[in-house]
């Protein structure tokens, strides 16, 4: 099979050819997926190298249990779940590092932010900084539910359905954890507006 | 309704669930319709809404990496999984240098080592068989003096069953003559 035809297949393919020994397949879902679990493993631990490791973590597990994913959802459902259970098990482990990092970023004030229009008036770098910590602090400090319930709604654009099979959970749950985080988000940046 | 004097403008309680859901476009035709319709008469849930507007997307904004950062992080998962599919298949490795005709043949050479182990070892191999007794509680079993005694007390009964039937004899001698 050529690169061209590879890359062409559709997950549920690439799952199946897994599933019948042909492994080097794999990089495929690797290479469309990396990105978008690097990123919600990022939002979970603002951490580059701890991102790094937690969703390739989730790479090889995925990779091992290939053979147990029967498709009653989507592979990127059935992924994302382990991600996100790799996250949580993170946060609840080293909750109290993640907040000392924050802390440490708001004391230092240092990480440089780019503004959404790509301007870099240093006021306006300034108060985009301190909006995305004060953000960032608030998330810390939801419970997990809503929390992930946000980041896969915000930041992944995870539909409310798919985010239920996620979460496992109800997709009126996932309403209400999403009105409650982003509801504590406006009230936390209410001056930044 | 309640217009808020606090410096957050407040949704309207109704309605805040459903502008979340109307800025990320869920919910359905009628839900969006129904939020629709109330925007156009609540400045309140149009503030709010603007709000979600504002905020959210800058939140979403990702750190750019560099293409490097990815090239290098695709390299290290797969490095990652090939090391995982070997350690998965290390008998694979283990046994890769037999080839097919080389298993057939060890089966025949242990065969022929266990003929002549047993061959020189004839008559040495002790199979000590337990005594059946060996693991009765100690309760059940009988003492042999228990068992002499027994044995005497049988014979006393029996000797005392003879003397009765010696002296009947007698009697009955007796009352002949």
């Amino acid at each position: 099979m050529n690169p061209t035809t590879q890359q062409d297949l559709r997950d549920e393919e690439v799952v199946a050819l897994c599933q019948q020994g042909r492994s080097e397949v794999f990089e495929i879902l690797v290479r469309k997926y990396m990105e978008k679990a690097f990123r919600i493993a990022f939002d979970f631990t603002h951490d580059t190298e701890e991102a790094k490791d937690l969703s390739q973590e989730a790479f090889l597990r995925a990779f091992s249990r290939i053979k147990q994913f029967d498709g009653r959802s989507s592979f990127y459902t059935w992924f994302y779940r382990l991600v996100v259970n790799l996250c949580l098990d993170y946060t609840r482990r080293k909750g109290r590092v993640i907040w000392e990092r924050l802390e440490k970023q708001t004391e230092d004030g240092a990480e440089p932010v780019e503004l959404a229009d790509g301007s870099s008036l240093p006021d306006e770098e300034a108060i985009a900084g301190e909006a995305k910590r004060r953000a960032d602090k608030t998330l810390e400090a939801m419970p997990n539910k809503q929390r992930t319930a946000f980041l896969l709604r915000n930041h992944q654009g995870l539909s409310i359905p798919d985010i239920a099979k996620v979460m496992k959970t109800t997709e009126g749950t996932v309403r209400v954890y999403l009105h409650r985080a982003v509801a504590a988000l406006r009230q936390s940046l209410v001056e930044f507006v | 309704m309640k217009v808020p004097t606090d410096t957050l403008q407040t949704a309207c309680s109704d309605f805040e669930e459903d502008l979340v859901l109307h800025y990320y476009g869920d919910g359905s035709e009628a839900e969006r319709n129904r939020v629709e319709a109330h925007l156009q008469e609540c400045a309140p849930c149009r503030a709010f809404l603007e709000d979600l507007r504002k905020l959210l997307p800058r939140m979403a904004k990702p750190n750019d990496l560099p293409q490097s950062f990815w090239d290098s992080y695709y390299r290290e998962t797969l490095e990652k999984l090939a090391a995982l599919e070997e350690r998965k298949f290390w008998w694979r490795n283990f046994f890769a240098p037999m080839r097919a005709w080389m298993l057939p043949a060890l089966g025949t050479a242990a065969v022929a080592v266990l003929a002549v182990a047993l061959i020189f070892t004839k008559g040495h191999w002790n199979f000590s068989l337990k005594q059946p007794g060996e693991n009765i509680p100690q309760e059940i079993l009988v003492d042999t003096n228990q068992l002499e005694f027994f044995k005497s007390m049988d014979m006393l009964e029996a000797l005392s069953k003879l003397e009765t039937l010696e002296g009947t004899k007698s009697e009955t001698g007796h009352s002949h003559t």
